[in-house]
């Protein structure tokens, strides 16, 4: 059955786009027994796997398979899922639209006839799920790129901790801040995924250690246990004011009352909702394309067509007086539009001249940033605390009176966009719009956070102005303490409930 | 300081020293370093090739060897350091850029002490930093060919104050530097294998006035080239600042040495100077070092050359081994093989060699017998030297023939020839024996040691001999002790039981 199911598939993408290789049906027979037997699994092409090629959407690494399985890729097999392809995304994971691939772009399956943006870099993750083509996918999130695409696609997109689930094997954009995550229907089958990837790895050294990982988990395990059950008394949800900009209330009102009434539900459940402030917000975008790209631009200088992917050769004629000269002729063409003005962003924000003023400058609102939500957050962050002694860790049990348990926001500041306009119009249209679109979602990359995007699909009707636009998803994004994975999914999972009633 | 003015300029020179860290594996791979010899791009795997996905891991073992260079240059190790990308496109550089450590090194503020050169050298940082990939470039073809075999491997960046004033002061460090980081194990040093590299800068200035503009001269592979380019950039600069007199200055380069027209060579001004965008590593975070780590790490390090030196003549002199000897044995412990990863070696060096055949021996005797009859045959044989041919044992039983007057002293020779050309497992005495070689007076010792009164009254005299070595011993000072039996089998022909007469001389000094 799976393997009618997997060679289906094509098929069933055709209209999507969402996948650009396809597993061989046959290769599926020899699953490993294990608790992932029943999912099928897509998985982002920036990750690399050994029997299909890692493509990252870009003419470079056109025909490029990898040698190796990611130690994600690796445990999903050990698990039992089965990888049934992988799944189309922004070039090296640069972009918010999934419209910055060799592979075309991704389309939005909610409605497939209003051909709207999936949202990106992994549009094509969120897709393949929202259009039922896989039960699970893998995607990562630099910036946004599992909670964007989620929200417009309305699936349940997890952007966990930094350092829980291994990069060894991910194609890195910007190190510090690429993280792997997972994309479902539900919050359910995403944990289940989660708890079977999310292990230490020795091959990456950005993988958290045992006693950070288990410091953070008893934390939120505390904190889950004040509310757990049908009440939920003792949850303190912060609602971060920044997190609503006047792009968000001037143009999308039935975001805004979705929230309302999600936060009216929460309450009578008996949670708290505190309105909180990080200040720092207005500066956190400026501050991740400054180090996004400074890093991108570092990370792909290694695509020079010499040891793998595409080169072009130096027509004749050409100068031959310096390497960079000679690279220039295959980064030119193998790098596309938006990330060749990535690495260019980030080959300045480095240089001598400039690296004190943006660079450092973006490294101290990055710091900023994770002190702003250490503030807000009642549970302390393991990561900045050496505690060794008993006494210590006691303190850290201990709630603060102020602090929240979780922040709620939303996940975008609009629904998913119709693509021609952001095709046709690429060259005169404002493209900062694409970048502003990831103010809400690169705060919690900047500090490392988990954070989940869940649909809400309250079926509100304030206001009508434009009945289509109205029936498209949007997600409310949950927050927590670098660690808190489980209860920021438990919170997702209480949220998840409301959209069934 | 005039001695170093030429023609009345003062040379100011100070120099990067780029070493290979001798480890079986790559910096941050689990590849396997490689040797000249091996066949090219057989030695490295996806990390080293810069495939996407793949990650760095440092290798603890390397950690642990740029610490033993570190202590052995008397840095202060920096509890937290870290590691920055230079980036730069070239084919050598598969990642397009190196990991070194440019804002923060490991080690800072050292200092190396060499008997040729007056005050201490200033040690500035050493970073822990990737040696590149190999390019042979046909320039028939106009083309290169990438070796990957080196690409990762551990170097460590030792950059010195510019506190050199000559030539020679420059090669005497960079020789004593080999020196010193082969004892402790750290690297070959191997110059002409590419294993050491130099950058050397020279200004000079008239006494008393500000530092001149420096001049950069990359990459020189041995000390030879590194004396002569300091001398043709002493007379370049001095031609172009007596000729312009002070209107102009030296512009600031960086410079190659060309062996075939002996000359430096500009290579780019400081305006074409790269702008390598550095930017610390997302990846490798900070590097943290207990004080407990670097403690194991001191512990375990192997002494150092002069420590040896010191202690060697404090122990031996008295009994009359000269310096000279002393160094003949530690020039040959200087060149012998490096082993991986800093383990201790197999075979016993040469020092080490001597020392374990000189206990409860006269020291001078077994030294003279080591260094003129073994090193001697065995150079002869075309042999190098190690504790393999003649285990200890064995040289000690030779010894015992010849110091118990058993056998004469070219009857020895012969019997250590045969012991090295057809090495067997026969008592040296019965081969002694069956080679006919034995002395017949062997027999007639005019003492009879054997007896413990005649021990006793050795030990006696031995302690109204040694006054300074019995107040050592006293003190509690055990080596000394070696010393003093060493009189005492002189005294004795080599004919005392070492242990009994230690047993007499403790319980005669109440010890």
């Amino acid at each position: 059955m799976l393997r009618r199911f997997a060679s289906n598939l094509r098929a069933k993408d055709a209209s999507f786009n969402a996948f650009v290789s396809f597993e061989d049906p046959l290769n599926l027979d020899n699953i490993t027994k294990g608790p992932l037997n029943d999912y099928t699994i897509g998985v982002k092409d920036n990750i690399c796997t050994s029997s299909l090629p890692t493509t990252c959407g870009s003419a470079m690494l056109r025909d490029f398979t990898s040698p190796f399985d990611a130690t994600v890729v690796k445990l999903l097999k050990r698990a039992g899922a089965q990888i049934v392809g992988k799944t189309n995304c922004d070039e090296f994971g640069m972009g918010s639209l999934n419209i910055h691939s060799i592979h075309g772009p991704v389309i939005n399956p909610f409605r497939v006839d209003s051909r709207r943006a999936a949202g990106g870099s992994s549009g094509g993750s969120a897709a393949a799920v929202a259009a039922g083509l896989c039960e699970v996918a893998i995607g990562t999130d630099t910036g946004g790129s599992i909670r964007l695409p989620a929200s417009y696609c309305g699936v349940v997109g997890f952007k966990p901790s930094y350092g829980l689930i291994s990069r060894y094997g991910v194609v890195s954009y910007a190190d510090s801040l690429d993280t792997v995550g997972v994309l479902a229907q539900d919050v359910q089958k995403v944990e289940k995924v989660f708890e079977c990837v999310n292990r230490r790895d020795h091959h990456d050294p950005t993988s958290a250690e045992e006693r950070s990982r288990k410091q953070a988990r008893l934390l939120a395990l505390n904190s889950i246990e004040r509310w757990n059950g049908q009440s939920l008394k003792g949850l303190k949800i912060g609602i971060p004011q920044e997190y609503f900009p006047s792009e968000l209330t001037s143009s999308s009102n039935h975001i805004i009352s979705s929230i309302r009434y999600l936060l009216s539900q929460l309450r009578s459940l008996g949670a708290t909702i505190v309105p909180v402030s990080l200040p720092s917000t207005k500066y956190a975008l400026s501050a991740y394309y400054v180090i996004a790209s400074a890093e991108g631009s570092s990370c792909l200088t290694r695509y020079d067509g010499i040891q793998y992917g595409s080169r072009v050769a130096p027509p004749l004629g050409s100068e031959l007086t310096s390497t960079s000269k000679i690279y220039a002729h295959t980064r030119s063409r193998g790098f596309g539009r938006e990330v060749r003005k990535r690495v260019l962003l980030g080959t300045y924000a480095l240089s001598a001249d400039a690296f004190d003023n943006y660079f450092l400058q973006a490294q101290r609102v990055r710091q900023m940033v994770k002190d702003d939500f250490d503030h807000v957050f009642s549970i302390p962050n393991v990561l900045y605390t050496d505690s060794d002694s008993a006494s210590e860790m006691k303190d850290m049990e201990k709630p603060e009176i102020d602090g929240v348990d979780v922040l709620l926001h939303p996940s975008a500041i609009r629904i998913a966009p119709r693509l021609d306009e952001m095709l046709d119009d690429l060259r005169e249209r404002d493209i900062l719009q694409d970048y502003v679109q990831d103010v809400l979602t690169v705060p919690a990359s900047l500090a490392g956070l988990p954070a989940l995007s869940v649909p809400m699909r309250f079926g509100i009707r304030e206001d009508i102005s434009n009945e289509q636009d109205e029936d498209w998803p949007i997600g409310v994004s949950i927050v927590g303490q670098w660690g808190t994975d489980k209860l920021v999914m438990d919170v997702g999972k209480v949220i998840e409930r409301f959209n069934q009633k | 300081m005039s001695r170093w003015l030429v023609d009345g300029w003062q040379v100011v020179i100070g120099l990067e020293t780029h070493v290979q860290i001798k480890s079986s594996r790559k910096l941050f791979s689990r590849s396997s370093t490689s040797l000249l010899n091996d066949l090219p791009n057989t030695r490295f795997n996806t990390f080293d090739a810069a495939f996407p996905g793949t990650l760095p891991r440092l290798n603890r073992k390397c950690l642990d060897l740029a610490l033993r260079a570190a202590l052995a240059l008397d840095c202060t190790v920096n509890k937290r350091s870290s590691f920055d990308r230079k980036h730069y496109f070239y084919p050598d550089q598969p990642a397009g850029y190196q990991v070194t450590q440019h804002y923060s090194p490991f080690a800072v503020n050292g200092r190396f002490v060499s008997p040729k050169i007056g005050v201490p050298i200033r040690i500035k940082q050493i970073q822990l930093e990737q040696d590149t990939a190999k390019s042979i470039t046909n320039s028939r073809t106009r083309s290169s060919l990438i070796d990957l075999n080196r690409a990762g491997t551990g170097l460590l960046e030792i950059v010195t104050e510019p506190d050199f004033r000559s030539p020679e002061e420059a090669a005497d460090y960079v020789r004593s530097l080999q020196e010193l980081l082969r004892a402790v194990g750290v690297s070959d040093g191997n110059m002409e294998a590419g294993s050491l590299r130099c950058d050397v800068n020279v200004s000079i200035n008239r006494p008393g006035e500000p530092l001149g503009t420096r001049c950069e001269v990359k990459n020189i592979n041995s000390v030879k080239f590194m004396v002569a380019a300091i001398e043709y950039e002493i007379q370049r600069q001095k031609n172009i600042l007596e000729t312009f007199h002070s209107e102009h200055k030296v512009p600031q380069e960086t410079r190659r040495f060309d062996v075939d027209s002996w000359r430096t060579v500009k290579m780019r001004s400081k305006e074409d100077a790269p702008d390598y965008r550095y930017m610390p590593d997302p990846n490798l975070g900070v590097l943290i070092l207990s004080e407990g780590h670097i403690e194991s790490v001191r512990r375990e390090m192997p002494p150092l050359p002069e420590a040896t030196r010191a202690r060697l003549i404090q122990t031996y002199s008295s009994s009359g081994v000269t310096e000279n000897n002393i160094d003949v044995l530690m020039n040959l412990d200087a060149i012998k093989e490096i082993p991986y990863d800093g383990v201790s070696n197999s075979g016993l060096g040469a020092v080490a060699y001597f020392e374990r055949c000189a206990e409860g021996r006269d020291s001078k005797f077994v030294m003279n017998w080591i260094i003129q009859d073994f090193l001697g045959r065995l150079s002869a044989l075309g042999k190098p030297f190690s504790s393999a041919h003649i285990p200890v044992g064995k040289m000690g039983e030779l010894l015992d023939l010849i110091a118990e007057k058993q056998m004469t002293r070219s009857s020895a020779k012969l019997l250590l020839q045969q012991m090295l050309t057809a090495p067997s497992d026969v008592p040296v005495k019965l081969l002694a024996k069956q080679m006919d070689l034995l002395s017949p007076v062997a027999k007639q010792a005019t003492i009879s040691p054997t007896s413990d009164d005649t021990l006793r009254d050795i030990c006696i005299r031995c302690i109204d001999a040694l006054p300074a070595e019995i107040a050592a011993l006293r003190a509690g000072n055990e080596k000394v002790m070696n010393r003093v039996i060493g009189w005492i089998m002189r005294h004795t022909k080599g004919k005392a039981d070492i242990n009994r007469a230690k047993e007499i001389l403790k319980e005669l000094l109440q010890l």
